[in-house]
């Protein structure tokens, strides 16, 4: 991998600021890589037109605050509405301000784009390097890193590319590899081979950490 | 140029490089001789490149390099009694090299009885007819290990693919996180092999009396023995499938309750060896040769 390379963002980084960038826009380097990366051009068309469609779902028509107040009143005739909570004064509160409501119509447009926007989620594949990929490894990759992991990658963050990415990829590997046979030693505590699966999990992660302090030793 | 200068220069080119300097512009080939104590330990750390490691002769540690910019080095040192040869590669004044320019090639010729250890972060490790204990690892570096005989064999990576083969009398430790691992004839009194994601190959007999480890989270365990082994076979996994097709008899008694598709257990001729194949979700399979 050359240099350039290396000091241009990957679809993973980007993917990690896409939030900023959809409220923000992006910096200089992330408008770089999204001319130069089809897939994430395409995200980032859609989840704009999905936030732009999103707006449109706010009640068009607020009544006024008289209409509020006379329902409120009604209710209170009805003794449908339960008292507030007294106040210093001895004063109930009321309702404190309107509660916009959504149409049936504004609850079908919300379905709608909430279906589009987790189609739009599911079907982005970011083209990163091939690595040995299988389901347990997707879900795996799904984990977020955390505390001492995150100190972790701190410490190979001046390791190559495809190393930085080696721990993180087998960090959240190991991870998953710990919940599984954590829950599996939970389920039932006498199953020798979940324990002994969990005790490998554990050794997997102190692998990791020896390997990475080694190597980042002055 | 005329011929007798352009004649000069290829001499002193020639000369240069026969004699281990500079061959060719920013290449750099080294040649170091060390002696090295009976049962002395030679460690290896390099990040990029490569290092082959193989029996010499004597007891002198021959160590053959190839740098690719100046603004790196290799120390070589030996403590005073000669038990420990430290051979790293050091880049200068923390300068950012290029992957290029970050490789270095080592090929180490080690007495017999050397013990090696060699650590690396993408640098391939071979190692190959030694006779001393080995302690390999590496980040993303393919790590192989062939003809060793009566040694430990503790080998360490993270994405690296590990191969093994031709390993007699063996204490084989292996622990991979992502790499896949191959063994191919390795048999011992320990065989161990633990995985995360890595598949785990096994071609070989299972000789020896030994204790033989397999073990994985999501990788897939293959092993294949022949009609002579001598073995007896426990194969389970959590959530994943148990296959076997490979003639086992009955144990008489049993640890656990076998369960059908995940799990099964039995022995093959007088059974000497202990194998145990564990996953988590991942697919076991036994075979036949």
């Amino acid at each position: 991998m050359g240099e350039d390379e290396e000091n241009n963002m990957n679809c993973k980084e980007f993917q990690e600021v896409l939030p900023y960038i959809i409220e923000n826009g992006g910096n200089e380097e992330e408008e770089d890589h999204l001319r130069t990366c089809p897939a994430c051009a395409e995200l980032v068309q859609d989840l704009r037109y999905i936030a732009t469609q999103a707006k449109l779902l706010l009640p068009m028509h607020d009544p006024s605050p008289r209409v509020w107040t006379g329902i409120e009143q009604s209710l209170h005739q009805e003794s449908l509405l339960r008292e507030g909570r007294t106040s210093l004064w001895g004063h109930v509160t009321s309702i404190p301000a309107p509660v916009k409501s959504w149409t049936p119509a504004g609850w079908v447009m919300a379905a709608v784009v909430l279906t589009a926007f987790s189609l739009v989620l599911v079907n982005y594949h970011p083209q990163l390097p091939p690595s040995a990929s299988s389901a347990q490894n997707m879900s795996a990759q799904s984990i977020p890193l955390e505390g001492e992991d995150q100190q972790l990658m701190g410490r190979v963050s001046q390791q190559a590319p495809d190393v930085r990415r080696a721990y993180e990829d087998n960090l959240r590997e190991v991870n998953a590899y710990i919940t599984d046979a954590r829950q599996a030693v939970e389920r039932d505590p006498e199953d020798v081979v979940a324990r002994e699966q969990l005790q490998d999990a554990y050794q997997q992660k102190q692998m990791l950490y020896e390997m990475a302090t080694v190597r980042t030793l002055p | 140029m005329k011929r007798s200068t352009f004649a000069a220069g290829i001499g002193s080119i020639v000369a240069l490089a026969a004699a281990g300097a500079v061959a060719l512009p920013g290449d750099t080939r080294n040649e170091t001789r060390m002696e090295l104590a009976a049962d002395g330990t030679v460690n290896v750390n390099n990040g990029a490149g490569s290092v082959n490691v193989h029996s010499g002769t004597g007891r002198q540690v021959v160590v053959v390099y190839t740098t690719h910019s100046p603004n790196l080095e290799v120390d070589e040192s030996s403590s005073p009694d000669r038990q420990r040869i430290e051979i790293r590669t050091h880049v200068l004044h923390e300068q950012k090299l290029s992957p290029e320019e970050s490789r270095v090639e080592y090929d180490i010729a080690v007495p017999a009885g050397a013990s090696v250890t060699v650590s690396t972060a993408t640098a391939p490790i071979t190692v190959e007819g030694l006779s001393g204990d080995v302690d390999l690892s590496s980040n993303t570096g393919e790590i192989v290990v062939r003809n060793i005989a009566k040694a430990h064999v503790h080998v360490r990576g993270i994405a690296s693919s590990i191969s093994l083969s031709n390993i007699t009398r063996g204490h084989v430790e292996v622990t991979s996180t992502g790499g896949a691992v191959e063994l191919s004839s390795v048999s011992g009194p320990l065989v161990s092999v633990g995985t995360a994601s890595g598949n785990i190959t096994y071609k070989g007999d299972c000789s020896g009396g030994g204790e033989y480890r397999l073990t994985t989270h999501s990788g897939a365990i293959d092993v294949t023995l022949p009609p002579t082994a001598s073995v007896d076979l426990t194969a389970r996994s959590v959530s994943g499938t148990v296959v076997n097709d490979f003639p086992l008899q009955e144990k008489s008694h049993v640890t656990f309750v076998p369960k059908a598709g995940s799990s099964f257990t039995g022995t093959s001729n007088s059974g000497s060896s202990s194998v145990e194949l564990q996953s988590f979700n991942g697919r076991i399979r036994v075979k036949k040769q």
